[in-house]
């Protein structure tokens, strides 16, 4: 598979960039369960001034998301993908502190408190607003949307680090900071419109999601190719872990020819290699409690996070969905219900 | 090491760019740490010309690299009852457990349905932290405090040995065994550390409590139809549903492992509907959605029932071949009509009063096979309910029996004068879920091939719990849906279903013991005869006085009853999981002269008990794991060695006996006890020795540790050693990769078919075996005096009961699972608190809100006639108005007056779950521990909720002061 180039017709890739590594997210399987975010945390965010980070975070969508109200802060580029927009700094309890317990006082010390966070620090978390969404019951809606950094194209926080300790990966267009270089100035930080670099008050330097590129590459005592935690422990299976420009793989088929795989937020220009297939959800309630044609979640809040592009995805899995409850074949339904070898195409390009 | 202040850092400088004040300090603080890393040369920064692509100072990378690191891994699961049972591997470094990941490697069996892997979920994903954890128990520790204070002192094994010893000796000596009780649940999620405590128990003539039922996880109407405890279909076989109902069971936060069955039947042209009183998180994922009124979930099957029924949408044939709905009932007394009143009915049965009666096409009454009274027991699978005959559904006659002439009419005919009340009007008023809506549901559920509904908790909390599962167990009768690939009735509540019955039973039990119906043992050591409904109370005493259920300390002979006085609790919360616990704590508690329990982590029963000792965390051990969501069986085993001081549950049981064995030999006297009950002697100078020895083979030590034990159960399962078989299935094996169950023993009620998800019921549905009822049917006809008194003879809808008053306490409040605890585990775990509020919550509708004053993050007290807890409101516009809603499980030490989410609940019983059925001997239902009794009430409880006023200390809506 050596031959596979970066010149395909359908995928652009960053220039100087071979492969570029993409996951897709199926909204329609992500049940908020959050064992992606553990399994990130376990990995590589436990300890070392990273506690208050989560590479990868579920929020409920409506929702400010973590850190709070991270879709207003700017960053990104301008319309025509050239200058960068300016992006804000989250202030640090918008993303919540990592509390810490009283567990030993209350349980071996004879303190008569409650167990809570110390320092009755709690207003704000990661996942603060859980389940609210919006709207009114019985029309509420709300859905869950996984992130992890994005692994962009078009990344504005390398493009905002002065001292370019950002960078993208030749071989898998993964987006690192060199953590010998970064001196914590945080322009990556304000410059992505994700808010997915953090900075380590500990260590004075950013990090970010480095896509388990030590699992994908194979390290680890037993030398086997691992796709990232958070993809690999999802109960669900709702992530597909492979390269944008691996054509035999779901992960092309999905974004490229069905189109039914959607950028977030596509608006900020930086071309993200996360793909998102769109939530649906059973439809609104009349006051007397029947079931209406009416879609429960509008499409006017969908296309604020998509896209315009969210429309003909929505359609065409509804669509397909049809067919094949009228008895049809659909390989679209197939693929979003690709067999968990086909959902983790890590090795396609490995040279022989 | 020192600081680096360089010019660049702009946060240092000058430039005042966008930090705020507050934010510069809080990035600040950390700045002081010295930093553990290198840092680059500050001279010297090289160029990079392009950091797309061609990055060339890439060394760095193997910072990340070298934490992908570990030195071993180990293959184990949790015990937590959560039905997952999920197989993990447990990664060790420098000798201490560093994280896991799923073990992911469960064998395909299925190629039609989604792959099994990975299983597992966030709780699972950071047990770790448990082990070394600040709640972890680490030594033996004896209360020095009141209970609940968290006052200790550390004491030696020895001692405290010693001390439950002599007190174990004591009430063996004063004839008062049957004060022992042992609380632990659900064998399948370790059978081995279950067993441990129960097999010693009954060596001691102690009482081991039921669980299913006092959790109100049995759904009554299982045994009460079906004649069984439950079964149900793996999860796999959702995926092979063309139409799933999901009816109270929010399998997307409590079945997170096999959410994926569900969720990717959307693709796969499965209809979903969800019933849920608020727009739940499986609500979600649904095609649609009914909302129908707190616990009118009866009126609302029964609507469904009705439009099946009127619209002639049933499967008549299933109805006459497997059901009770042909079967005449006598109008004057409501019971069967039985073969032996029927004039010239000819019976080839022992007992004829035991059989029943149909009437055939030409007009002739014919005896129904399989009833009791032909069969020898519950189970006789010699008998077949295969027809020669065509029984008539619609049936309305006048039978010249031994009483004379009576009217009968057909069961088919009494449900349909039930069903008749279910107009869509009706339960359009009674639901509030729309009347065309339901109806259509109704319609493509029995038109759909293969219908299934997955049921849960949602509906089984309610006082009439076994009036709403007759109800919806109803729809997969009437529709056929039963005994087929794709289809039944599956509810998942608690990890009952253990494979390996039968080994598990010969390690647990090795010589007759006690058991007791855990929900009618607290109520009644809570004095709530004296102060229930007299009904009530009256019927709970004549159950008692029947012997249909036991309470132990049994009565005495001159009509005392003891208290119960010594409690082991492990592998469970009983205290905080207690309804009641108000009445728990104050009536039941100081009873109890000694409370000992075992545990990794310090748990509000922890909390409340004299003794501790600590045990083996979950990454500690040997034992096995399995459940009703999959065929597989899977181990613990050790990562490390037991922290601090803990030993195995096997090896604290054990080193227990030995010590009673011990003491009771240095002491004059001692001697054998006879049981009161059984045909045996306790023996106390001989308990370590029949502890470990292998009773099926007569071998002496040959249980001396877990792995052992584990093993036992392995060679005496035939799911595990089929007897048709030489294959055997190890525990080597199980640590190698899971490994599906072999074959399927007697007591489940389908055979294992390879290649095919496990589907209950085909033993009757496809075999034509009776089933295990008095009629050898599907029993929706109960009659049972008590059920004709009460007007239950068939399903039926009646209005919630509740021991608050409405005015006073508007809100129902209930308590569901939720996903961020397992019951009380990862309660109070510092990774999933940081994933929530940090403390307790409410969920609150906006409009009840607004009604009251209160936002979003307030302090509430939430509070009814029973008590009262603070907690922080949350918003969730998905919640039904008139709800309160606390995912459950919160411990006692997370509530500022050490209250808790049960102190709300009281303890509340129906009879009609009390019962013996046939009263004289019971084939049908008996108590038997967790199969047959009743449940506890979680729901039908009322509350009301106020802001807690400014300056009450707990401000937890404080905002950011500086």
């Amino acid at each position: 598979m050596s031959s596979h180039t970066d010149s395909s017709q359908t995928v652009d890739l960053a220039e100087g960039v071979n492969h570029q590594v993409a996951m897709v997210m199926d909204l329609n399987k992500c049940i908020g369960c959050q064992t992606c975010t553990i399994a990130c945390k376990t990995n590589w965010t436990d300890s070392g001034g990273r506690e208050y980070m989560y590479w990868n975070n579920v929020e409920t969508k409506p929702g400010a998301g973590y850190p709070r109200d991270w879709e207003e802060l700017g960053g990104g580029w301008d319309d025509e993908g050239e200058e960068r927009t300016p992006g804000e700094l989250p202030e640090q309890e918008d993303y919540g502190a990592p509390w810490d317990f009283n567990h030993e006082q209350i349980m071996y010390e004879g303190s008569d408190e409650p167990l809570r966070p110390m320092d009755d620090a709690a207003d704000w978390a990661p996942n603060w607003d859980e389940d609210e969404g919006a709207g009114e019951y019985p029309n509420s809606y709300y859905f869950y949307l996984p992130r992890i950094c994005n692994h962009c194209t078009h990344p504005s926080c390398v493009e905002a680090c002065p001292r370019s300790a950002l960078y993208k990966r030749e071989e898998d267009g993964i987006v690192l900071v060199d953590q010998d270089r970064c001196r914590g100035y945080r322009y990556c930080v304000e410059g992505c419109p994700y808010k997915k670099v953090y900075y380590n008050a500990m260590k004075k330097k950013s990090e970010k999601c480095i896509f388990c590129y030590p699992r994908i590459e194979g390290e680890g005592p037993e030398g086997e190719v691992r796709g990232p935690a958070c993809a690999e422990d999802c109960p669900p299976q709702l992530r597909m872990v492979g390269y944008l420009d691996d054509e035999q793989g779901p992960i092309h088929k999905l974004v490229n020819e069905y189109e039914v795989a959607v950028r977030l937020h596509p608006e900020f220009r930086t071309e993200p290699n996360v793909y998102y297939i769109p939530p649906f959800a059973p439809p609104k309630h009349t006051q007397d409690g029947e079931s209406t044609d009416e879609e429960r979640i509008p499409r006017e809040y969908l296309e604020e996070l998509f896209g315009p592009k969210v429309n003909d995805a929505l359609d065409t899995i509804n669509r397909e969905r049809q067919r094949v409850r009228n008895g049809g074949e659909s390989e679209l339904m197939e693929l979003l219900n690709s067999d968990r070898s086909e959902k983790y195409r890590l090795e396609v390009f490995d040279e022989a | 090491m020192q600081d680096t202040n360089h010019t660049d850092d702009r946060r240092d400088g000058s430039d005042g760019r966008k930090l705020t004040d507050t934010s510069r300090r809080e990035f600040l603080k950390g700045l002081g740490v010295a930093a553990g890393g290198s840092f680059l040369q500050t001279d010297g920064l090289q160029v990079v010309d392009d950091p797309i692509g061609s990055y060339e100072y890439r060394d760095w990378e193997d910072l990340y690299r070298e934490q992908w690191d570990w030195d071993s891994t180990a293959r184990s699961t949790h015990s937590v009852n959560c039905t997952g049972s999920c197989s993990w591997e447990v990664y060790v470094r420098n000798g201490q457990i560093w994280r896991e990941d799923q073990a992911a490697d469960y064998p395909v069996f299925d190629e039609d349905s989604p792959n099994p892997n990975p299983r597992g979920c966030q709780k699972g994903a950071c047990y770790s932290d448990y082990v070394n954890a600040d709640q972890r128990v680490l030594h033996p520790l004896r209360r020095t405090g009141e209970r609940g204070e968290g006052k200790w002192e550390r004491i030696s094994w020895d001692d405290a040995l010693t001390e439950i010893a002599e007190e174990v000796i004591d009430a063996v000596q004063d004839e008062e065994y049957d004060a022992i009780s042992a609380f632990t649940p659900i064998p399948a999620m370790s059978p081995v550390s279950y067993a441990s405590g129960t097999r010693l128990t009954r060596l001691l003539g102690g009482v081991a409590h039921s669980f299913y039922d006092w959790y109100s996880d049995l759904p009554p109407g299982q045994p009460i139809t079906w004649g069984t405890q439950t079964d149900n279909a793996e999860s796999a076989d959702w995926y092979h549903a063309d139409y799933i109902i999901a009816w109270g069971s929010n399998i997307n936060v409590t079945r997170i492992p096999d959410a994926k069955y569900f969720l990717d039947a959307a693709y796969n042209g499965t209809k979903r509907v969800g019933i849920f009183t608020d727009y739940s998180q499986t609500a979600i994922h649904c095609d649609d959605w009914l909302s129908p009124d707190a616990g009118s979930d009866p009126a609302l099957a029964l609507g469904m029932a009705q439009t099946i029924v009127s619209e002639e949408l049933y499967d008549e044939a299933h109805l006459k071949e497997q059901t009770d709905m042909p079967l005449l009932v006598r109008e004057d007394t409501g019971k069967f009509l039985r073969a032996s009143e029927v004039d010239g009915l000819s019976v080839d049965a022992d007992r004829s009063d035991h059989v029943f009666v149909m009437q055939d096409a030409e007009g002739n009454l014919r005896v129904a096979p399989g009833s009791l009274g032909m069969r020898d027991g519950q189970h006789d699978d010699s008998v077949s309910i295969e027809l020669d005959f065509d029984p008539q559904l619609n049936v309305e006659e006048s039978v010249s029996t031994t009483d004379g002439e009576v009217e009968v009419r057909s069961v088919w005919n009494n449900l349909r004068d039930e069903l008749s009340n279910y107009t869509p009007e009706t339960v359009g008023e009674i639901t509030e879920v729309g009347s065309e809506t339901y109806q259509e549901v109704a319609r493509e559920f029995a038109q759909a091939d293969r219908a299934k509904i997955i049921h849960g908790k949602g509906v089984n909390d309610w006082y009439h719990n076994d009036l709403g599962n007759r109800a919806i167990q109803l729809l997969v009768t009437l529709t056929g849906n039963l005994g087929r690939k794709g289809t039944g009735l599956d509810h998942y509540v608690g990890q009952e279903k253990i494979w390996t019955y039968e080994g598990w039973s010969k390690l647990n039990s090795p010589v007759p013991g006690r058991n007791v119906p855990t929900t009618l043992w607290t109520y009644y050591h809570c004095d709530v005869l004296d102060n229930a409904d007299p009904e009530t109370t009256q019927r709970v005493q004549e159950a008692i006085d029947n012997d249909w259920m036991p309470v132990y300390p049994e009565e005495r002979a001159d009509g005392s009853r003891p208290d119960p006085r010594l409690m082991f609790i492990w592998r469970g919360n009983y205290f905080n999981q207690a309804k009641g616990n108000v009445a728990v704590e104050e009536q039941l508690w100081p009873k109890l002269d000694l409370i000992v329990d075992i545990n990794f982590r310090m748990d509000s029963s922890a909390m409340y008990s004299d003794i501790v000792l600590p045990t083996a965390s979950h990454y500690e051990k040997h034992d096995l794991s399995m459940t009703d969501m999959h065929s597989y069986v899977h181990p613990f085993t050790p990562a490390v060695e037991p922290l601090g001081e803990a030993k195995t549950d096997w090896q604290i049981f054990r080193e227990l006996a030995a010590k009673i064995q011990e003491l009771a030999q240095q002491r004059d006297d001692v001697d054998p006890v006879p049981d009161r009950e059984f045909d045996r002697e306790i023996d106390l100078e001989s308990v370590h020795d029949d502890y470990v020895r292998n009773w099926e083979d007569d071998e002496a030590d040959a249980l001396a540790d877990d792995k052992a034990a584990a093993e036992y159960i392995l060679e005496h399962s035939e799911e595990t050693n089929p007897s048709n078989s030489d294959e055997q299935i190890t525990f080597d094996d199980i640590d190698e990769q899971p490994q599906r169950v072999a074959a399927v023993g007697d007591h489940w009620t389908s055979d294992l078919v390879e290649n095919e998800p496990y589907t209950p019921w085909q033993r009757y549905v496809q075999d034509k075996n009776p089933w295990p009822t008095f009629t050898g049917r599907q029993q929706y006809y109960i009659d049972h005096d008590w059920y004709l008194e009460l007007g239950e003879e068939l399903p039926t809808y009646k209005e919630p009961p509740t021991l608050q008053d409405r005015a006073d306490y508007p809100l129902n409040y209930t308590t569901p699972h939720g996903r961020w605890s397992i019951h009380s585990t990862w309660r109070d775990s510092e990774k999933m608190l940081r994933l929530q509020r940090g403390e307790p919550v409410v969920h609150l509708n906006p409009d009840d809100m607004d009604d009251r004053g209160i936002e979003d993050g307030d302090t509430v007290r939430l509070y009814n006639d029973l008590g009262s807890i603070e907690v922080q409101a949350k918003r969730y516009p998905s919640g039904e108005p008139g709800t309160a809603r606390m995912y459950f499980a919160w411990e006692r030490f997370q509530f500022p007056d050490r209250g808790n989410f049960n102190s709300l609940v009281p303890l509340y019983m129906k009879p009609t779950q009390l019962i013996q059925y046939p009263e004289d001997t019971g084939e049908h239902l008996e108590f038997r521990p967790n199969y047959w009794g009743p449940t506890g009430v979680n729901s039908d409880v009322r509350v009301d909720v106020e802001p807690v006023a400014d300056g009450s200390g707990d401000d937890s809506n404080g905002g950011s002061n500086e």
